[in-house]
């Protein structure tokens, strides 16, 4: 039989066509992305490594808790809440029309110092109630208008304080238009305690963001007052009060600097507060607080930080000993085939 | 059938010739047009005014111009995208708080990648078809061929087509280079048949074959206009004032291929489009993932939660706003501000603009990227899939349905091609009682390696023959081995029987080498291939005698030409189950031989064959536990006077008028009798590699595989045997139509009556069934249960009311088998279990006869490399082997559900997170509707400062290895559990998003209250909020590392890379001031922050707070209720991760409950009572029946040797 000879034809034939099929293979080029074997790492949550993950995050998160609650103990602090105490009596069951109305609204208060307070001391206002963040009021400003003096006319986005009589208002907006304008005159020892309202401002605020040649105009010239007046002689970038006030708060409980004293404040003086009780926040019983505040390197009274960071380290801690003490009562063999679900139920589900 | 008018042949010339076609339209059926076309051939001028469509195809969505309108009308279709565009239009109003930018960035961005990648594919159809349009034919132009690219080919042109070259459109068949005008066509890539089919030229225009003579036809067709229908054609070829009739004999289909012809002429009919197969090409139903239909509801419920908030915000909008809020200037204006229904409305639409980022626009824009990538690149090169024979790699036809492969809980498989090769061969056999062959069968090789035990290599002897049908070895029968063993003369009569009784057709060359055999069914051929290894050739055929060359049969090496006459044939049909054929040698002796089943041979058997009968049995059941397929051969001496009075008798009942058949077999009773058995055969029906293990791996992940086939029952049950879907431990319900009572009610043949019966039959035995069913379930170890079914049972099964009894029994089964099943049914079997039972089905298959099954399940798998492409046409994957659907299933299909669900939770996570930081801000805020963020971080914080680690998880996710994946198919259940997409996973991935976002805003608003560093001074509102947004990021990133299994470069790359592009951008976006009127909120924000302690210590406070929870979840999680997965993992930890650890020891891992079970597994089984009988394929007829008058169903192409048997009686009259 011929077979043999038929084969071998047959083979060098299947040659030829392996020879052809490899120049046009479409046999995929390896790569270790296309088979999916990158190299990686796996994690496995062993018990090990979440005890030791709550080990370390306690051990670094108690440190810096007790680090950043001194700090914040260190902060001495004074508030003074004078809203309802500058109405005079008779006035108060209509604060409003009171504030409202004309004529001297002066108030005196007192604050006593507890603790030694070194200078430099700063003076802040908190309001309560006060939705600087309100949609329509944080909108209504125009960047470019208190930037430059060529963007005067552009006020589109003020409205409804953008212009009188046709006259664009710089600073335009409901935000400028509500200045704060409490005031403040503090003495001690009936010495007057200078308060310097130079650099309360972020830089970068009073360097770009309000330009130097940039007057006030037609400011507080419509029918409604709505808050302090400017300066029209003083250029916007110096006008800080405005630019604190212009830094609108995330919150509707807020506080802005005033100015700062730099001078040291020892212990038993007695402060005494002149304040022109202008702001109407009665109408929307908005509170009104006077602060005066040291800092820390972290910033002010705020015990926020230093309980959260020691809360989080002490759960951790707890944990981590929870976990320790679960692994010894009740161990899991990493990899128990018993636990495999089909294992457990043999039927299948 | 109206036909036009004006043809004046006769039109029942063409019915007839039409009559026993069936009409097959794979796609849409179109009506056909009134009207007819008519084509001068070879005259251009004449065809230009009528303005045929040219041969170019476009298979592309847009052009140039189309596709900005429609790519985007497209895009919009999307709902998301909808509802972006109506959040993007809002966000131009007054009462938007945001910029539009803040949703007309992400939008545009989301357009464009989607655009991009549409115009890319698009790209590559146009491509694909550009090289189709210009791949080159021969046409004739001035006497001449002349090479012109197919796009230039017009209608009526004369084209000549080479050797195993495609026909580049519809042509009218005019000539061959073979004799008779008859030219073979591989049909492959219509309906996926291999065998050849033979096309027939008219008479008249057999000579138009040389340039020179062709460019003289100038023929005038008449003929249907274009439509889809494969199978038919009806014309008229108008040559010199006469008429020929045309049918589809006469037409060539575009996408065929000619083989075994030298070159052919034809006339081109219908071009491009118009093409038939064109005209069938249909857009495969768009389908989409189960994962994603639930991404809908997930986007729904997200939804709601948008309304419910805002809801909430407005209503709380209209109590607090207060005209006494002075310095809001309220006062002054305005109509949006007049009373709370009207602040409740407007602040409602303001707020869904603000919440907008709670539906996450990029997601599915990235899901889609992943996705292109997953297939493109992963399971399109996956090296696993690739099958070098064929040199085909896997194959994703759609990016859309990755994740749904990890769910798949039935498969619907085809059978032959599928499971099998459909390639019979000789493989093993038993003479008198001794059992030859040493070959080891795929099943025995998966039994043994079941039960552990070694497999010695297979050693074949020198003289070991290999060919198509014949993979025997045993040189005790090879090259006369036979002669010296105990029986000698049964060797002979064996091989006598298997060259003598048989209904093949020899082709071509009559040696050995070149021969080739035509039968009916594969088997045949192999037996009779069989016959000639061992030494009796068979080469030649007339209508009365067949030719053996036999060797060695009166000493070795002796070759002698013997002629048989053959007298009677028997008929093989399904109620004989055997074949016989009455044969008078040489010398005179008149013999019977005959096949068949077992079961019909040893009732037929003469007296006292008991000893070889048993023995024989035993070696039956032997082989049909291997998976063959078994005839028994038998023979008998006849008695001439006895023969000649039956053959009276016989031919009486051939010629009677009525129940021929039924009399025919009655005759044929009274001589097939008293046989001797000579022993029997065993055919492989070769199984697709690795089918057994791939099957058995499935299963164990909880994947029930049905197998849908044409077949006969006993050969599906011989494969379920062969595929280890079926065992001997099974509970088998068996619904068959070859029942009594059923043959009973067919005989008497009323239709109505035989339809009742039928359907009482199958009620009576669903019952039964299902009612035995249940009770082996409510037993603690009952067996497994497997049903077959036929398709005549299946019919009446799917009625409406007995669909629920089928779905409840199929349901309860392992596996179930239908055969004999039609296309159609296929497909509404698949459609039962879908719909029925809601559960996600896969289709896999290779022929045209499961497009609709394929098409009909959720994900339809092709199986290509094989000729036919229709099935892969249809499919969504297409991949070579079927083992390969283990890697395609468990590894892709499992890990893209794994990464689509983590990707999905994830975007759900972040943008709730981001969105629920502004919601609660919003209560601060007098539910103005402030936005807490400025607009560009906003609007960046999806596409920009998020997007990639969570594309990076997509992509690189594992959760175990390739090769664990496939160690423990088990896993794989999670998937079809759905155990990552459920309400409950949604709730705690909400649940953190919740506690994060509160983390984030609490945290950082309530630590930011007073001065903030050493100079007292203050923070704003944008202070606070990039605060808040820059914790929110690190947290949100760090976020996909905690919930990564597998962390690459790249995880640290993009998820760096993601913390260190909002720095950066913080850093460039806060340091300009540009000239436009734009509020600078954040002006230096960022420089603020970064120069004060605060910032610092925040920073690591508040994502470690956020992650916090998250983390002590997972690690409770994997202590207490582990997943699958993390067992794995666990165990597996020490490994690296190779691909290379496929083949460690399971053994080792055994737990005592597996260990006994698999010592079960190993005692004896009870001695196997399936003897795999199976003779038949679909379609088994024989050409004696037609040759004899007997009406046999023909197909309606006609295979090859219906061709051969006209020429062949030629043959000997010129001899």
């Amino acid at each position: 039989m011929s077979t043999n000879t038929a084969s071998s034809s047959a083979a060098t034939a299947g040659s030829g066509d392996s020879s052809g099929a490899r120049k046009n293979s479409k046999r995929p080029k390896y790569s270790k992305f296309t088979q999916q074997e990158l190299p990686a790492c796996k994690p496995i949550l062993t018990p090990g490594w979440v005890i030791s993950t709550f080990l370390i995050v306690s051990v670094i998160f108690i440190p810096l808790g007790v680090i950043s609650l001194f700090a914040s103990q260190d902060v001495v602090e004074i508030v003074d809440r004078y809203d309802n105490d500058c109405i005079p009596t008779p006035a108060r069951t209509n604060k409003v029309a009171y504030i409202q109305g004309g004529g001297d609204k002066a108030c005196n208060r007192t604050l006593r110092v507890t603790k030694r307070m070194k200078q430099p001391v700063y003076v802040y206002y908190q309001l309560e109630n006060f939705y600087q963040n309100h949609r329509r009021y944080v909108k209504s400003r125009s960047d470019s208008q208190l930037r430059s003096p060529k963007y005067e006319n552009q006020i589109s986005a003020c409205k409804p304080e953008d212009d009188v009589g046709g006259q664009p208002i710089v600073p335009c907006g409901l935000i400028a238009w509500s200045l704060f304008n409490d005031t403040y005159t503090l003495s001690r020892n009936n010495t007057r305690l200078a308060v310097n309202k130079k650099g309360i401002a972020w830089k970068s605020d009073k360097e770009h963001k309000f330009g130097n040649k940039v007057f006030p105009k037609n400011f507080q010239k419509g029918n409604l007052i709505g808050g302090a007046t400017l300066d029209p002689n003083i250029s916007l970038s110096e006008q800080e009060d405005l630019i604190v006030w212009m830094r609108t708060a995330a919150l509707p409980t807020f506080r802005k600097l005033y100015g700062k004293i730099e001078t040291d404040l020892e212990i038993g003086d007695t402060i005494d507060v002149l304040l022109q009780n202008n702001y109407n926040t009665y109408s929307f019983s908005g509170k009104k607080k006077l602060v005066l505040s040291t800092t820390s390197w972290l910033g002010g009274k705020n015990d926020f930080l230093g309980i959260a960071y020691l809360t989080v380290g002490g759960i951790c801690f707890f944990l981590a000993l929870a976990f320790t003490i679960m692994y010894l009562v009740k161990p899991r063999r990493l990899g128990d085939p018993s636990y495999l679900s089909w294992n457990r139920n043999p039927g299948g589900r | 059938m109206a036909r036009p008018g004006g043809l004046s042949v006769d039109s029942s010339a063409t019915n007839h010739l039409r009559a026993p076609s069936r009409t097959v339209t794979l796609g849409r059926i179109q009506p056909q047009a009134p009207t007819f076309r008519t084509v001068y051939c070879n005259d251009r001028d004449s065809i230009f005014p009528v303005r045929f469509k040219g041969n170019s195809i476009s298979t592309t969505k847009y052009n140039v111009f189309t596709f900005l309108p429609k790519g985007l009308f497209e895009q919009f279709r999307r709902i998301a995208n909808i509802y972006f565009l109506g959040i993007s239009c809002l966000s131009m109003t007054p009462i938007s708080p945001v910029n539009p930018i803040t949703n007309v960035a992400p939008l545009s961005m989301v357009l464009l990648v989607s655009l991009i990648k549409e115009a890319f594919e698009d790209w590559k159809r146009f491509q694909n078809d550009m090289s189709i349009n210009n791949s080159s034919v021969e046409v004739l132009q001035d006497q001449q061929w002349i090479n012109i690219p197919w796009r230039k080919l017009q209608v009526g042109d004369i084209i000549k087509i080479k050797k195993d070259g495609f026909f580049p459109a519809d042509l009218l068949f005019l000539s061959s280079t073979n004799s008779d005008g008859i030219c073979y066509v591989e049909t492959a890539n219509l309906d996926g048949e291999t065998n050849l089919k033979i096309r027939k030229a008219l008479e008249r225009t057999w000579d138009y074959l040389t340039s020179e003579k062709a460019s003289e036809f100038k023929g005038e067709i008449q003929c249907e206009q274009p439509n889809n229908s494969l199978y038919t054609f009806t014309g008229n070829l108008i040559e010199e004032k006469q008429t020929l009739p045309l049918s589809p004999d006469q037409l060539l289909l575009r996408g065929c291929s000619l083989r075994n012809t030298e070159y052919i002429v034809g006339a081109v009919i219908f071009t491009g489009h118009e093409t038939k197969v064109m005209m069938n090409a249909m857009n495969a139903p768009s389908k989409r993932s189960t994962l994603e239909k639930k991404l809908d509801k997930l986007i729904i419920t997200i939804f709601c939660a948008l309304v419910i908030m805002c809801l909430i915000g407005s209503i709380g909008c209209a109590i607090v706003t207060d005209r006494d809020h002075d310095y809001l200037g309220l006062h002054k204006t305005d109509w949006e501000y007049r009373n709370g229904m009207t602040i409740a409305f407007f602040t409602f639409f303001t707020l869904v603009t603000l919440f907008s980022t709670i539906i996450p626009i990029s997601l599915y824009v990235s899901i889609e990227m992943i996705k292109f990538i997953q297939s493109t690149q992963y399971i399109n090169r996956d090296l696993h899939m690739y099958h070098a024979e064929t040199n085909t790699p896997a194959s994703a036809r759609t990016s859309n349905l990755n994740e749904e492969l990890g769910q798949v809980e039935y498969i619907f498989s085809d059978k032959t091609g599928t499971l099998t090769r459909n390639l019979m061969e000789f493989f093993k056999c038993s003479i008198g009682g001794i059992s030859y062959g040493c070959g080891i069968t795929e099943i025995e090789r998966g039994i043994a390696q079941r039960d552990g035990l070694k497999i010695q290599e297979e050693q074949r002897s020198t003289g070991a023959i290999r060919e198509k049908g014949f993979n025997f070895d045993d040189p005790r029968l090879m090259r006369g081995g036979w002669r010296n063993e105990p029986n000698p003369d049964l060797c002979k009569e064996f091989f006598r029987c298997l060259a003598i009784c048989h209904t093949v057709l020899p082709e071509g060359d009559e040696s050995p080498d070149k021969i080739v055999y035509q039968a009916a069914s594969p088997d045949e051929a192999a037996l009779v291939t069989a016959a000639k290894n061992f030494g009796f050739f068979f080469y030649r055929r007339t209508p009365t005698m067949v030719y053996v060359r036999e060797s060695h049969t009166e000493q070795m090496g002796k070759i002698q030409d013997m002629s048989y006459e053959i007298l009677n044939v028997l008929e093989f049909n399904s109620t004989r189950k055997r074949q016989s054929v009455v044969c008078r040698f040489p010398n005179g002796r008149l013999v019977l031989y005959c096949k068949g089943a077992d079961t019909v041979i040893f009732e037929r058997l003469a007296y006292g064959m008991d000893e070889v009968r048993k023995v024989t049995g035993q070696h039956l059941e032997h082989f049909g536990s291997s998976g063959l397929r078994t005839l028994c051969l038998a023979y008998t001496d006849l008695n001439p006077e006895a023969y000649d009075s039956w053959n009276e008798k016989f031919i009486q009942a051939k010629s009677a008028l009525r129940d021929r058949e039924k009399k025919l077999d009655e005759v044929a009773e009274l001589i097939e009798k008293d046989l001797i058995l000579i022993g029997s055969t065993a055919i492989e029906d070769k199984l697709q590699e690795g089918v057994p293990t791939c099957i058995e791996t499935l299963s164990r992940a909880g994947i029930k595989i049905w197998v849908l086939t044409g077949d006969k029952m006993e050969t599906a049950i011989n494969i379920a045997y062969a595929c280890n879907l079926i065992n001997n431990d099974m509970k088998q319900f068996i619904i068959s139509s070859e029942t009594d009572a059923i043959r009973e009610a067919e005989e008497r043949g009323n239709q109505v009556e035989i339809a009742r019966v039928i359907k009482e039959e199958v009620k009576k035995e669903l019952k039964k069934s299902l009612e035995e069913a249940q009770r082996y379930l409510h037993t603690v170890a009952g067996p497994k249960l497997a049903l077959v079914i036929d398709g005549k049972c299946l019919m009446y099964a799917l009625d409406p009311t007995l669909r629920v009894a089928l779905l409840n029994l199929s349901l309860n089964c392992t596996s179930v088998v239908c055969c004999r099943v039609s296309p159609l049914q296929k497909a509404q079997v698949t459609s039962l279990v879908r719909k029925g039972a809601k559960k996600i089905t896969l289709s896999i298959g290779d022929g045209a006869n499961d497009v609709s099954m394929i098409q009909a399940a959720h994900v339809g798998v092709g199986i290509s490399g094989m000729e036919g492409m229709q099935a892969v046409m249809a499919s969504d994957f297409a991949i070579a082997q079927f083992r390969f659907l283990t890697d395609l299933l468990l590894v892709h299909g499992r890990w893209s559900y794994l990464r689509i669900c983590k990707v999905v939770m994830y975007f759900f996570y972040k943008n709730l997170t981001f969105t629920l930081t502004q919601f609660w801000f919003t209560f601060r805020t007098g539910f103005s509707g402030q936005r807490f963020y400025d607009d560009w971080f906003q609007s960046l914080y999806n596409v920009f400062f998020t997007a990639l680690p969570v594309i990076v998880l997509g992509l690189f996710e594992k959760d175990v290895s390739a090769s664990l994946s496939k160690r423990y198919p088990e896993l794989y259940r999670e998937g079809i559990r759905n155990s990552f997409f459920k309400w409950r996973v949604v709730a705690v991935w909400a649940s953190s998003a919740v506690y994060q976002s509160l983390v984030c805003y609490i945290f950082v608003t309530a630590s930011a209250f007073d001065g903030k560093n050493s100079s007292g001074k203050i923070f704003g509102l944008w202070d606070v909020s990039t605060m808040v947004f820059t914790c929110l990021i690190i947290a949100v990133n760090m976020r996909i590392l905690l919930m990564s299994n597998s962390i690459t470069r790249w995880h640290y790359i993009t998820v760096g890379g993601s913390i260190a592009a909002w720095l950066l951008f913080a850093f460039v976006y806060c340091g300009i001031m540009t000239p436009r009127d734009r509020n600078e909120n954040v002006y230096f924000v960022i420089y603020v922050l970064m120069s004060t302690f605060y910032f610092y210590f925040t920073l690591l406070l508040v994502p470690v707070v956020a992650l916090l929870a998250d983390f002590i979840y997972q690690g409770v999680e994997r202590w207490f209720v582990p997943y699958d997965y993390q067992i794995v993992q666990e165990i597996h930890r020490h490994e690296p991760d190779s691909s290379n650890a496929d083949q460690l020891e399971i053994a080792n891992e055994l737990t005592p409950e597996e260990a006994r079970s698999y010592a079960i597994s190993q005692l004896p089984r009870e001695i196997s009572k399936h003897t795999g009988f199976a003779f038949d394929s679909p379609g088994y007829e024989s050409f004696f029946a037609s040759q004899l008058g007997i009406y046999a169903p023909q197909k309606a192409w006609d295979v090859a040797r219906r061709a051969s048997m006209r020429s062949r009686p030629k043959t000997p009259k010129k001899n």
